[in-house]
């Protein structure tokens, strides 16, 4: 089984996010793997540890720092990476579909992992748009995916609870929500040794995709209303909210 | 004495046993060398001369056992006696005309005076008079009083042969060998006394009186105590026997960095994986532990996870496990389980993780073995392999992974005690202090030990000792991290606290945390951290001595015992500092019997206190705390009594067990800091000295 | 080339979604500004598609539509798209149409915009992305766009009427499908239904590890409230699946709504926007969640809760 797994390396949104004209200023922020890819690297690790198979993870180098996410991979479970050098902080998820899927292509990929969303994901995710490029089916909103022979029985979530089975037959393209486990620790002693070991595959970037979408403002939102702040120490903070609380009759 | 038929077939009998010998000799020996290189060894035949000595001495044997082990000084000086015995007994046949009984009044040519002759003589008789004794006190032990110290609890995982009774079966062999052998040369001798008795020889003369003379005895008795030594030679080198050789050299080539700094993952100029999944991925030296070992179970009896009934983990049956599986690698004919994990074959994942690398069965084990050193190397590669681990644990490393601290708490929160303080405490990242105060993650963040912290911060402050901590940018020093066998992350932590102290401007660190105070002292230097690392009881002893702290309270009312955490102790020699604070406070202290060297570890240590399981039965705090009470009972009064710990773990391990004993209100836990605070009377701005920091 | 706006409504148990509606309304007033229709279009199966209040409705009826299949529907919205050539498809961004925008973006080659928030009349998209810390106003080239929309962004009244929809087969022929639905997953019962509650105290993944769920279960006793919490909590496995608020969990509106630890990501805000009173404890200050909740504070949860703790 040929499982891939397709990473999207993306702004972090821990800290402030600087702007620059009329996008992100991508030379003053950390990118960090987008935390829905993190749920998929699982889940197709776990579907290889029940069926059998490679996991091949692959990925845009947005800011030539990706080797340290796909160590990560690595030491996860995945049994390869390969990169393709975009060295294009601002590359859409259009561009970004396009060269994943050419690079796909050559993989004779029985199932393709992509996270649900990202983020930055302002013209849409990877995965139904690589699904689109390679004529595959594609389901997102996925919770936990079983393969046996050449078909894939996915649980998709919709809300309150409610979701649906569905059968696939192979290939098809996955976008995860949540691995039907959550992600395991990877251990640093096995990224370093990663580190010192894997070889990474470099793929130059094929095939262009533009969003089609002309940017004309980015900037935090414009806020309507803002909420009331308790300041003081913690024991102030609660004073007030007990206080609040208790006269509106709620404690 | 004998014929030339005889003489021939001697030759070619002991060529032979020479041969097997030697054989077994090399197989040791490539079996060794196939180990991984270990860390370089300076001045080894210095090392090799001093464990001679030390070996001579039997000094390594006391650390435990006293009765049998002054037993066994008779089977160790009887068997050195015999090896020079022996030769003089292979001249007698050889020789014609070479006889020493009566002196030596029969020598065609006496070549020494009968006074050392007879001296000679006497020291044969009388040990093997020794031995004799020593072996079947031995045997009896093991098979008529079966002591329950030489067999393993039932969940431990046993080679089958061992389980079979293989230890057995091999002192059987090596006691019949002693008896007869010694027995026969007796025998020898007193065929030998033509003339009737010789006083000095009692024991032969007292067989002779019996048996009488004869030549046909001697030549009889020659052969059957030389055959035996014959056989013996080669089966030593396959037996668990090969302590009498190996036990002595692996003393010598003991471990020379301190012991609180653990080999490297990986042996350096090696191959890159970490740590050990297979018999030779262990270095050379924890291979050669396996020839050593006397199988004595010294180890055994000192492990706080083989206390409990339910198990898994042995030190020594580790050791035996391994050595069978060479055994029946080289001598036997299963090569193949060479390849087998060694979770497999010696020791049970369990018991790995059950490990709380307290180093006592490192410590009192009498041929310098390390057994811990294996269980951290096993864990090393669990953990590059992908090995299932326990929950606990591995939330334990996602955070600290993430937030430094293995606690979940964010890393602003680090210092958060701290602000809480009266008197600022000094960002030392921020400004330049002389003392930087490490103070690790229980005494930062678990809400039991914080009142501890701040005391000790008071207290300092009313030493007018100059200090600050490093808030946020201090991390987990790594001692339990590098112990639960995440190397990786141990480094990184170690990369993280070496740039934050590269902020800083101090002239030396203070820890209260003994984990910390572990690594940062042994191990930081390895990767280039080098500072004067101490740890507070010391600190303390010598701001007492400088009179910037004085006694204002005595505490005579106090009953005491101290629990030595092992780390500041075992680990680093502290035994003194605390228990000198305790004299200045004038408590009434009382020594719990397991002390100093050889106190029994908490229970908390080496990633312990992060598990999600608990080993069922009671636990060693528990027992510790009983032990505790007991020492108290022999000194009864009605004084507070009161548990002192200088280690936060142990605040909250020992809080618990004396909850869960059902102790509350017979004894108190206690840090030491409290004691102090008390002693010294804190100055304004005061703080609760309530011991809230006891669990509630 | 026309300038009609498409709407592609969700339903669920013969009931369609409130973004729906809100697509609808918000349809409406593009199309008029357009010179176009608005056109709803629905998929099912045996599915009465009357009640909206655009220009038209297309209900496409098709046994293999009873049932959302990304594959199906996909197929079905294409062939529609390129055969009507509308200015505008709207999608709403949620578990169905998340399915399908982009996937119709790349198929068709047209622009997509996500995490939609709203739509200017020339068609500029105000998109709330990265988390909802940033707002980028794009506007789509060419003459033919997508749109996925966010759930709530319009109000849902505006896109309610009576229009009658024209009912059709499927344009494609729908057989060989390799999505298959097998079977529908009804939530797990037997845990308390958070919908039902008047308070909750919700925490996020600020709550650090499974252990301290504890002192949020302390404190909601304390309040008589239960405890909800955000999505990552329950994909950690320190909180049941029936706890989770949002747009993949419940929706719920009790009078207090108190959170810990919650960043208020738009998935998250879908969930409980409605709140009568919204408090938030949140380290940092530029938290999304702040724009929403009534009142906020930066202290650190912990030490929040336990002085409540004290004082209630
Ligand atoms: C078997 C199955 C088949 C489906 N088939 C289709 C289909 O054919 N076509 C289609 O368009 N969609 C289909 N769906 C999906 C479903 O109808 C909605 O698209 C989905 O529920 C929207 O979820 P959301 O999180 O995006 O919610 P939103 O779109 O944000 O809104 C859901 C609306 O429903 C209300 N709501 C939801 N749950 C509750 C609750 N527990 N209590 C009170 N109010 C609530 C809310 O007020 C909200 O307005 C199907 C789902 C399933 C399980
Ligand atoms: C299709 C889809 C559906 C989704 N459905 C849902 C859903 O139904 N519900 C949902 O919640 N999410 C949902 N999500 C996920 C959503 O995108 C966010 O990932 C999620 O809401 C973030 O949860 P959080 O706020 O708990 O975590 P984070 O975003 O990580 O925020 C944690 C916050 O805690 C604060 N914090 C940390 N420590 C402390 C402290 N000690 N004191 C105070 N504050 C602290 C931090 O500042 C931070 O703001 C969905 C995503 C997708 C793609
Ligand atoms: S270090 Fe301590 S716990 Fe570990 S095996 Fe040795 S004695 Fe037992
Ligand atoms: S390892 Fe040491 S203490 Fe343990 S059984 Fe062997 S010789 Fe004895």
């Amino acid at each position: 089984m040929n499982i891939v797994v397709a990473i999207k390396h993306i702004p972090s949104i821990a800290d402030d996010l600087p702007v620059k004209g009329n996008n992100v200023d991508f030379d003053s922020v950390d990118f960090v793997l987008n935390e829905f890819d993190e749920q998929s690297i699982e889940q197709a690790v776990l579907v290889k540890e029940a069926v059998g198979g490679t996991v091949t993870v692959v990925g845009v180098d947005m800011i030539g720092e990706l080797d340290a996410v796909l160590h990560l991979a690595l030491a996860k479970g995945a049994d390869k990476a390969v990169k393709i050098t975009g060295d294009d902080p601002a590359a859409d998820s259009h561009q970004q579909a396009k060269w994943l899927a050419e690079a796909i292509k050559g993989m004779s990929a029985d199932i393709v992992f992509a996270g649900v969303q990202a983020s930055n994901d302002l013209d849409g995710q990877i995965g139904p748009m690589i699904a689109a490029h390679l004529d595959m089916p594609y389901i997102g909103g996925v919770s936990s995916v079983e393969v046996a022979g050449d078909s894939a029985m996915v649980n998709k979530e919709f809300a309150g609870g409610v979701g649906a089975k569905y059968s696939v037959s192979l290939p098809m393209v996955v976008g995860v929500q949540a691995a039907s486990k959550p992600p395991r620790y990877a251990p640093i002693s096995k990224v370093r040794q990663v580190a010192q070991t894997a070889t990474i595959e470099k793929i130059a970037p094929s095939g262009e995709a533009g969003a089609g979408l002309t940017f004309k403002k980015m900037a935090p939102p414009v806020v309507t209303g803002h909420a009331e702040m308790f300041t003081g120490s913690s024991k102030e903070v609660a004073a007030k909210i007990v206080e609040l609380l208790k006269s509106k009759g709620l404690a | 004495m004998l014929t030339t038929i005889e003489r021939i077939a001697f030759i070619v009998l002991a060529l032979t046993s020479a041969g097997f010998a030697i054989h077994g000799i090399k197989t040791i020996v490539d079996s060794v060398r196939k180990g991984r290189s270990a860390p370089e060894l300076k001045n080894i035949p210095a090392s090799l001369i001093k464990a001679g000595i030390m070996v001579l001495f039997q000094q390594t044997i006391f650390k435990a056992r006293k009765i049998l082990s002054t037993i066994h000084l008779g089977l160790f000086f009887g068997l050195i006696t015999y090896a020079f015995v022996n030769l003089v007994d292979i001249l007698e046949g050889f020789i014609p005309g070479f006889d020493l009984v009566y002196g030596g009044k029969h020598l065609t040519f006496p070549f020494l005076p009968s006074g050392i002759i007879n001296a000679f003589n006497l020291i044969a008789d009388v040990m093997s008079g020794a031995l004799l004794f020593s072996i079947t006190v031995f045997l009896v032990r093991r098979f008529i009083v079966k002591d329950k110290r030489l067999t393993y609890r039932e969940n431990v995982l046993l080679n089958p042969k061992v389980k079979a009774g293989g230890q057995n079966k091999d002192s059987l062999v090596v006691g019949v060998f002693v008896i007869l052998h010694v027995a026969a040369r007796l025998l020898g001798q007193a065929f030998r006394l033509t003339d009737g008795a010789d006083p000095f020889m009692p024991i032969a003369s007292f067989l002779n009186g019996i048996f009488g003379a004869s030549q046909t005895g001697v030549h009889v008795a020659w052969w059957i105590s030389l055959c035996w030594v014959l056989y013996i030679l080669p089966y030593i080198t396959r037996s668990k026997h090969t302590h009498f050789t190996v036990g002595p050299i692996n003393l010598g080539l003991a471990k020379q960095n301190p012991r609180g700094q653990l080999d490297p993952a990986v042996p350096a100029g090696e191959k890159i994986d970490p740590g050990a999944k297979f018999i030779h991925d262990l270095s050379w030296k924890r291979v050669l532990d396996s020839y050593a070992c006397v199988q004595c179970n010294r180890c055994q009896d000192v492990c706080p996870a083989n206390f409990a009934e339910g198990a898994s983990l042995s030190p020594s049956a580790l050791e035996v496990n391994k050595r069978y599986l060479i055994k029946e690698a080289t001598f036997g004919s299963h090569p193949e389980r060479l390849l087998l994990p060694l979770t497999e074959t010696v020791i049970s994942p369990e018991a790995v993780w059950a490990c709380t690398t307290c180093h006592a069965c490192v410590s009192v084990c009498p041929v310098g073995n390390e057994p811990m050193a294996d269980i951290i190397d096993i864990r090393r590669r669990m953990i590059v392999d992908g090995a299932e681990l326990d929950s606990g644990v591995q939330n334990a490393l996602q955070s600290l992974a993430t937030n430094g601290n293995w606690m979940s708490k964010g890393k602003r929160l680090r210092g958060r005690w701290a602000k809480e303080m009266e008197i600022p405490v000094k960002n030392a990242t921020e400004e330049p202090v002389e003392n930087l105060w490490f103070v690790g993650d229980t005494a930062s963040f678990d809400e039991r030990v914080v009142p501890n912290t701040k005391m000790v911060a008071r207290i300092f402050q009313q030493a007018g000792f100059d200090f600050g901590i490093m808030y946020q940018n201090e991390s987990n020093a790594g001692n339990d991290v590098r112990r639960v066998g995440e190397e990786g992350l141990f480094e990184q932590l170690v990369e993280q606290n070496i740039a934050a102290m590269g902020k800083a401007q101090f002239k030396q660190i203070v820890t209260t945390d003994p984990h910390s105070f572990n690594t940062l002292k042994n191990e930081y230097p390895q990767f280039g951290g080098k500072f004067d690392v101490k740890h507070y009881t010391s600190v303390l002893v010598k701001l007492f001595e400088e009179g910037k702290l004085t006694v204002k309270n005595p505490l005579s009312g106090y009953k005491v015992t101290f629990h030595d955490p092992c780390y500041l102790g075992r680990y680093n020699g502290g035994f003194t500092a605390p228990r000198k604070l305790l004299e200045l406070m004038g408590v009434e202290f009382n020594e719990m019997p397991r002390n100093c060297e050889n106190s029994f570890c908490c229970g908390a240590g080496g990633g312990q206190i992060w598990m999600g399981k608990v080993a069922p039965g009671e636990r060693p705090a528990e027992n510790r705390i009983k032990e505790a009470l007991t020492t108290f009972e022999k000194n009864p009064s009605d004084k507070k009594q009161l548990f002192i710990v200088t280690c936060p773990k142990d605040m909250i391990m020992y809080s618990d067990a004396v909850k869960t004993t059902g102790n509350e209100g017979k004894i108190e836990v206690r840090d030491l800091i409290q004691l102090i605070a008390e002693a010294v009377g804190l100055e304004a701005p005061i703080i609760s000295l309530e011991t809230e920091a006891v669990a509630s | 080339m026309s300038n009609d706006i498409f709407v592609i409504t969700e339903h669920m148990d013969e009931k369609f979604s409130d973004v729906s509606f809100e697509m609808v309304g918000k349809a409406k007033e593009l199309a008029s500004a357009l010179g176009g229709q608005a056109v709803a279009v629905a998929l099912g199966s045996g599915l009465s598609a009357n009640g909206f209040a655009s220009d038209s409705t297309i209900y496409v009826d098709g046994a293999n539509l009873a049932q959302f299949n990304p594959e199906a529907y996909g197929k079905v919205i294409e062939a529609l798209v390129k055969e009507k050539s509308p200015r505008l498809v709207m999608f709403g961004w949620t578990a169905t149409g998340m399915d399908l925008a982009a996937w119709l973006s790349a198929r068709l080659g047209k622009p997509c915009a996500a995490y939609v928030k709203n739509i200017g009349a020339d068609l500029t998209m105000t998109c709330q992305i990265y988390g909802g810390k940033m707002s980028a106003d794009v506007s789509p080239d060419g003459d033919m766009a997508i749109a996925a929309v966010l759930a709530g962004s319009f109000p849902v009244e505006a896109g309610q009427g009576s229009t009658a929809a024209t009912q059709i087969e499927s344009p494609v022929a729908l057989d060989g499908l390799k999505i298959k639905f097998v079977e529908a997953i009804k939530p797990a019962a037997g845990d308390v239904d958070i919908t039902a509650q008047t308070k909750l105290v919700s925490i996020g993944r600020g709550i650090g590890s499974k252990d301290n769920v504890e002192l949020a279960e302390e404190l909601a006793k304390k309040l008589g409230a239960t405890v909800s919490s955000s999505r990552p909590v329950v994909d950690a496995g320190w909180m049941p699946r029936t706890r989770q608020v949002g747009k993949s969990g419940l929706k719920v509106k009790p009078k207090l709504y108190l959170m810990l630890g919650i960043s208020g990501a738009p998935e998250h805000l879908e969930g409980m926007k409605g709140a009568e009173l919204i408090i938030a404890i949140n380290t940092d200050k530029k938290a999304p969640i702040f724009n929403v909740a009534h009142y906020g504070s930066t202290a650190d949860l912990f030490e929040v809760a336990e002085a409540m703790l004290e004082l209630l």
